[in-house]
Order: C-alpha cells, then structure tokens, then sequence
C-alpha cells in the first residue's frame, strides 16, 4: 500500500565532512538499513572533505573522465550505485543530499513523478528563497537562469535511495578539464555550451550556502517532520567495510571501463 | 568502434564494440540512464555477442529485449536506442 511524507518517522543526518568514497558506501549502507528495517526513513546532507568527480553506476570511466587531468588536479574519481551522468564536485561547491524511503512512498508513480515527489520540498523551499525552480525530465532541477542539479534514483530491496546534487558555485573551467562532456549528449539542448547549462545557487540566492541548507531542512521539517539524528557507529563500520571490499577497489570503478 | 545516440527525451546511450569476421564483439553499453537491476547491463552486452554486422535495427532491438532479466525497468533507455547506438557504432567504422 503506498505510504504518504507523514507516514514516516524521518531522522536528519548531517555530519562532519567525509571522504568522496565513504559517502558512495553510505548511501548503499543507509539504504539497505531502511531496506531492512534497522532504519527509520532519513534526509541525509552530505559534506565533503575532497574534491571529487562522481560517475554515474553505468556511465564509461574513460569515456566520461580524463583521469589525468583529474590526478594533476586532486580529484578523487568514484562510481555511484545510482544511474545518471558525472558530478563534478569540490567542498563548498555543491549540495547533496540523499533520501533513503520505503518503496511504499513512490509505490503506483512513474519514474517521472517518483522524481518530483521526493524533490517537491526543495522545490518550495528554493521558491522561499526567491528561485522559480521546476522539474525538468527526466532528472533535472532547473529555473529560468539555467540548470541547478541533478537527481538519481535507485530502488534496493524494499527502499529507494534518491539523491541530489545540486550546484552553489561553480569552476566550470576546471569541471570541463576533468569531465569529458561530448557533443552528442547536448544535441537535443540547444546550442548551449555545457559550462552555461549550469547556474548555481550562489549567484541565484546570494545566500551563504549554509543559509540554503538551512532553509531546505526548516522547509522538510515543517512539510514532513524531521528529527536530528547522526550516523551510528554500526552504519559507518557497515559503509567503510564497504569502501574495502566494493567502493574502493579498482574492480567497482572500471566496472563499466 | 564508438557509437553514442541521445534518444529523444531519454539519456545518453553509448556503445563500444569490435567487430570479428562479420560479427559482433565485446559489445560495452555505457551512458547517464537509469537500469534495474544493474546487472541488467552485462546481459545487454552479451545478447549481440555473435551476431552479424548486418542485422537490421530492429531484430537487434529484439535481441536486447530478449535478453533483459525479468522485471527490468530502463528509464531514459530502451532497446531500439541500445540498437541505434549499435548501428552508429558500426557506421562510424564504415566511413
């Protein structure tokens, strides 16, 4: 039977900055703990402490990064459990969050409108802050002044894990070194370079980018209710047996070569 | 050889593929969609290992279909794109 937001119990979770790798095994951990029943439904606001280019679970490592480039820059190269294109991310650039829900709660939607369910209290929450934001399938969050992110979904056993990233400020220079972003994806956009597609909140708000997080948890909070929670230590030994056997190996990563 | 089609209001679908004598080989499917579950994409791989380069869009379409475990669900992708994908690969060599 489908579930509604109020249904659930939702926990926060945003804790210190972590490693790009560690934050791929944690949503495989946090949503097979909410597949099991050892977790309640959770909003978990990701910090990073590297810089990193994040692949899409089915998208070619070299055909969408230039590993050297990512190496003379710093940048930690990881593969999602998720579908969906590259992120390029450095701290303080992005935001991204993860849902971990019950299937119940998207159970009877499309695709299409499992993707505006779970993002609608973004949606409100950027209004509040003056962005006309909407939903622009199959998968983009964007506003007249140009796209803001990205979401992904993927359902495991009895959960689905659906996260966003969305842009605060951008190198678009240094994006397009790293990310081999090719002609043909862009053909049904128009004549938009991929560095203009991308306008991020930071010149949308002229918020700090903790003032957007905090109004996005005060708008889940009041829509759905939401209790401060942290990581437990049983979850991050789960995450970081993950990062050794799964995340962190070469095997993973050149999955899809 | 290298063939990328963006279906038309999907995502980007990529192949990579030798072909052997006439025939298909290490068929590599890769792009931004959606797939589940995952291991849905090395049974698509393998489906045209061996066929010839000469079949038609649509009987390799078939073929993908065939080949998807049950219950798979593509988003952004489906099989006559995964055959697109194939054709331009195989017409980019030509050229």
């Amino acid at each position: 039977m489908r579930t509604s937001w109020n249904d659930h119990d939702w926990q926060l979770i945003h804790d210190a900055p972590q490693a790009p790798v560690l934050h791929m095994a944690l949503d495989e951990a946090l949503t097979d703990a909410v597949a099991g029943g050892r977790r309640p439904p959770t909003l978990r606001i990701w910090e990073w402490a590297a810089p990193a280019v994040v692949i899409g679970r089915f998208q070619s490592l070299r055909n969408e990064v230039d590993s050297d480039a990512a190496q003379r820059h710093g940048i930690e190269v990881v593969r999602r459990i998720s579908g969906g294109g590259a992120m390029f991310i450095e701290p303080g650039n992005t935001i991204t969050y993860s849902l971990y829900a019950p299937v119940s709660l998207v159970e009877g939607l499309t695709f299409q409108e499992s993707y505006a369910l779970m993002d609608a209290w973004v949606l409100e929450a950027l209004g509040q802050l003056g962005i006309r934001a909407w939903y622009q399938p199959l998968n983009d969050i964007t506003s007249d002044a140009g796209k803001i992110g990205g979401a992904a979904q993927t359902r495991r056993g009895g959960a689905v894990l659906h996260h966003v990233t969305m842009a605060y400020d951008i190198d678009a220079a240094k994006m397009l070194q790293v990310l081999r972003i090719g002609r043909e994806k862009l053909s049904d956009k128009g004549t938009q370079s991929a560095a203009k597609r991308v306008d991020p909140l930071r010149s949308q708000t002229g918020l700090p980018r903790e003032a957007v997080i905090a109004r996005m948890v005060d708008t889940f909070r009041r829509l759905h209710g939401l209790a401060d929670d942290r990581l437990h230590d049983d979850e991050l030994a789960h995450a970081q047996k993950l990062v050794r056997d799964k995340f962190g190996t070469a095997p993973w990563l050149a999955d899809v070569p | 050889m290298h063939g990328e089609y963006k279906m038309p209001g999907g995502k980007l679908v990529v192949i990579d593929l030798e072909a052997r004598d006439g025939h298909l080989a290490h068929v590599q499917l890769s792009g931004d969609f959606f797939l589940e579950p995952d291991q849905a994409l090395h049974a698509i791989n393998r489906a045209p290992d061996g066929l010839s380069v000469d079949l038609g869009e649509n009987a390799l379409a078939d073929t993908v279909r065939g080949a998807l475990p049950t219950g798979t669900q593509m988003y952004g992708i489906s099989p006559e794109a995964v055959a697109m994908a194939v054709r331009r690969a195989l017409l980019a060599e030509a050229r």
